[in-house]
């Protein structure tokens, strides 16, 4: 178990440097930042002076190595290009909102969809599983914005049940630990989480859904649920005890994926409804080339994904006892 | 007979048992979660709905639009401009110039004080100069990237408690507005920050003060109790970052905000037909052309070629339906511009050229670019930012349509602004014709040509190298007669239009979403003022 922590540890590490790497590169290579920082009518010696206060006048690698320095010597990520404050500061304070909306999204996912995935599986090849399905395709193939738009218009400006956009910060205080006006927050906070969490938790409810249709069909047709139901158990103990406990395999590997695609897939989401998040926060970060900001969310970003999948291979080994880790 | 009891199924219970604890929970919690949601409810707040947020507080070091914006409540400046365009005195009563035009002398007002209640002196004043001015703090935002070099800033002396002198390193006849661009702040709170604190802490010497500012969410401001000047008609102003245009254009209409800035020109009718907002349009300081690149480079292309003769770039302008193109895709009315000045201050008399594409076409055969047999005189690229400007890339292929009705074969190509169209921009490489938009001011016209003070001016992005034109500035330094000014300008905007050197469209019409329950009026300049 110490040896599978470390190893994967150690693999952790190589894909962070792997990613900002790529990351670092990826935004030099739509040519000089300067430019974004320098009045429209700078003359030439503004911009050489600008670029050399922002170092980018230093070549590519020396630029790299710099910032890897500081930040295996320092843990320093540099300031922020916009905010002119610590980087990592920047991302980590938007990221409460981002947790805030991912949990939500993926709680709704998993408590709607796997519900609807096993409906279908038991209503197998009947009007209700066509309509869950019908359901799910919609979900896949339906266009966050333009859900989130749909919500906006319909349940928030023409019935008012709920804001059209905005926050009340509950993870912010609690993380502060200020238990009081994290709880105080609460009750606000929900309405505002509603119409984001629903159309973000849309298209992983409709996949989660497929995915424990397809698994319980497979679970539903083997011995052991005939056994079960032989042996006169109810029809909710078979599945629920004996099949869904087989078919949930699946979806745990599943999970950790999701939570990480749900993480960095919001950014749209959060534009629409106008949500403080890390998604809007890298992507105006990249539309101003503002690298150190783009770097600590994308090393953020890897620490969690990676840690979450760890998490996944540990938790999918309780599960399932013929797993073992190596 | 009653009933037989029924046992009531687990989850049910379990459900009730939670709502129960839920609603005693919530019942204790404070009816108001947070200052902000408190000041939206209150009808003596002003709501803004802006597209972006702030991305600096520091006085010094301010660039973004949305940054002034804010900036021109919670600090003053020695003068200001007027939503007319005139400089008024602000925090300075009186100002006078030497007789070598050097040293701008400045009278401060008596009653000014610091957020903390300090009096606010000379020595602030010139702190404010000297701190964005001083090399060792980087900074790149609009004081020190564009105001103080523009300004040609030689430093700043403090004469007495409330008598500042600012000198330049020479003449500049735009010196005034200039200034009245630094914002005035206190030295003490400042000296005492970081420059990481001071992005975010404010000490005000404006009507407002800094309440709280909750990144990409909202800042919030209230009177400044220390601003001795009239107050603000507001109590409160809560800027809400609402980024997607129909987010924000959705909470105008439910009454959530009672400005919103960039309305999308699809959303027009819908905020029109609604009883609870309109939308106002204001033409403002942006001016967007076409640009002709003459630079050598785009020699090797036949459309490069082409447009280095003026006879095919004056030809050009009769093509395009400016007004037709305002309507249709701005979905507001616009008049063409005629020169690179902003219609108030324009006293050049130049008119704007007609939509004429015969004439355009007998201009093209004369300078002997004809018709082939494939009705094609000559093919040229044109370049345009993807989403920079409202439907920027719609107006392109427009443009780029109406060229080819007169034979001028058009391919438009549409960029990222940040990545690759501004880059290209900024060296003068887009071309040969690139669509773009630069930004002047309305309280001069001197301000708004000196987009051109240099054949390699910052911003000269079409390499226009004329040197009658540029001999205009040798005339502007040596004069200070307001009708001599007049007379030097009307002459080097003579050339310029003779020589075609942009493709002259409109000055961005502005689109704010206004509630009705408040009486507002947009200004040029694009700063939302609540005077």
């Amino acid at each position: 178990m110490i040896d599978l922590l470390v190893r994967r540890l150690l693999q952790s590490v190589v894909v962070i440097i792997g990613v900002t790497v790529i990351t670092f590169t990826t935004l030099h290579l739509g040519g000089d930042p300067t430019y974004l920082y320098v009045s429209e009518r700078a003359s030439e010696e503004e911009i050489i002076a600008t670029r050399a206060k922002l170092g980018f006048d230093q070549p590519l690698h020396v630029q790299y190595l710099k910032f890897a320095e500081r930040l295996l010597l320092h843990g320093d990520l540099g300031n922020s290009l916009t905010y002119h404050t610590p980087a990592l500061g920047v991302v980590l304070e938007r990221f409460p909102a981002t947790l805030e909306l991912t949990f939500c999204a993926l709680l709704l996912a998993l408590v709607v969809g796997i519900p609807l995935g096993v409906l279908a599986a038991l209503k197998h090849g009947r009007p209700l599983d066509g309509g869950i399905m019908l359901l799910a395709l919609f979900g896949q193939s339906m266009p966050s914005f333009w859900l989130g738009l749909l919500l906006i218009l319909t349940v928030g400006l023409k019935f008012r049940w709920l804001p059209l956009s905005g926050r009340v910060p509950v993870l912010d205080p609690l993380f502060a630990g200020d238990f009081g006006t994290a709880w105080a927050n609460l009750p606000h906070a929900l309405p505002f989480l509603v119409m984001p969490s629903v159309t973000i938790a849309f298209f992983s409810l409709a996949r989660t859904a497929r995915l424990v249709r397809s698994s319980m069909l497979e679970v539903l047709a083997q011995d052991y649920v005939r056994t079960a139901r032989a042996k006169g158990l109810s029809e909710f103990r078979v599945v629920v005890h004996h099949a869904l406990r087989n078919a949930w395999l699946p979806v745990v590997t599943m999970l950790g994926l999701e939570f990480g695609f749900l993480l960095s897939g919001v950014v749209v989401v959060e534009t629409v409804f106008s949500w403080p998040g890390v998604g809007r926060l890298v992507f105006n970060a990249i539309n101003h080339r503002d690298i150190p900001l783009v770097q600590a969310a994308v090393i953020m970003f890897s620490l969690v994904f990676v840690s979450l999948n760890l998490a996944v291979d540990l938790l999918y080994a309780r599960l399932d006892p013929r797993v073992r880790l190596r | 007979m009653k009933p037989p009891l029924r046992e009531t199924p687990l989850a049910a219970r379990a459900t009730r048992c939670v709502g129960a604890l839920l609603l005693v929970l919530f019942s204790h919690a404070p009816a108001t979660a947070a200052p902000a949601a408190a000041a939206a409810a209150n009808p003596r707040t002003l709501r803004i709905g802006l597209s972006v947020d702030v991305d600096t507080l520091d006085p010094a070091e301010l660039d973004a639009q949305e940054s002034e914006t804010i900036a021109h409540l919670l600090w003053g400046t020695l003068y200001k401009t007027s939503a007319e365009g005139r400089l008024d005195p602000y925090f300075a009563e009186s100002y006078r110039v030497s007789d070598d035009g050097r040293a701008y002398t400045f009278k401060l007002r008596p009653d000014l004080k610091c957020e903390n209640g300090a009096a606010l002196s000379a020595a602030d004043v010139a702190y404010s100069f000297e701190h964005a001015a001083d090399p060792a703090m980087k900074f790149t935002g609009h004081a020190a990237g564009f105001v103080l070099p523009a300004l040609q800033y030689a430093g700043i002396q403090v004469d007495d408690a409330l008598t500042v002198t600012i000198k330049l390193k020479a003449h500049n006849p735009i010196a005034l507005g200039l200034i009245a661009e630094m914002f005035v702040y206190c030295k003490a709170p400042y000296a005492a920050m970081s420059r990481e604190q001071a992005s975010t802490h404010v000490s005000a010497t404006g009507p407002y003060r800094l309440v709280e500012w909750r990144h990409d969410d909202h800042v919030l401001l209230e009177r400044n109790k220390s601003y001795a000047l009239p107050a603000p008609p507001y109590e409160r102003v809560l800027f809400r970052i609402i980024p997607e245009a129909s987010t924000r254009s959705a909470e105008l209409i439910a009454g959530n905000v009672d400005i919103t800035t960039g309305v999308a020109p699809d959303q027009i009718d819908a905020i029109n037909n609604s009883d609870t907002a309109k939308v106002e349009s204001v033409a403002s300081i942006r001016r967007i052309y076409i640009g002709f690149n003459q630079k050598e480079k785009f020699s090797a292309t036949a459309g490069g070629r082409a447009i280095r003769d003026a006879r095919v770039r004056r030809a050009l302008q009769f093509a395009v339906d400016v007004p037709t193109l305002c309507e249709a895709l701005l979905r507001v009315p616009c008049a063409r511009a005629a020169t690179m000045i902003f219609p108030r201050n324009d006293k050049t008399g130049i008119a704007a050229d007609p939509y004429d594409p015969d004439r355009a076409e007998h201009l093209l055969d004369l300078a002997g670019y004809r018709r082939g047999a494939d009705g094609v005189r000559f093919a040229i690229t044109l370049q345009t930012p993807r989403g920079r400007y409202p439907n920027d890339v719609n107006m392109a292929l427009a443009i780029g349509q109406y060229l080819d009705d007169i034979g001028v074969k058009t391919t438009v190509e549409a960029l990222d602004f940040a990545s690759v169209y501004m880059p290209l921009l900024r060296k003068h490489d887009a071309g040969p014709l690139f669509l773009t938009g630069t930004s002047g001011a309305s309280w001069s016209a001197l301000y708004d040509l000196a987009d051109f003070p240099a054949p390699d001016g910052g911003a000269n992005y079409t390499n226009f190298t004329d040197p009658e034109f540029y001999a205009g500035w040798k005339r502007l330094e040596m004069t200070r007669d307001p009708v001599e000014q007049e007379q030097i300008i009307r002459a080097m905007l003579t050339v310029f239009h003779e020589r075609g050197t942009w493709l002259q469209l409109y000055f961005l019409p502005d689109l704010y979403g206004v509630s009705n329950k408040i009486s507002w009026q947009p200004r040029a300049d694009e700063l939302i003022s609540l005077d």
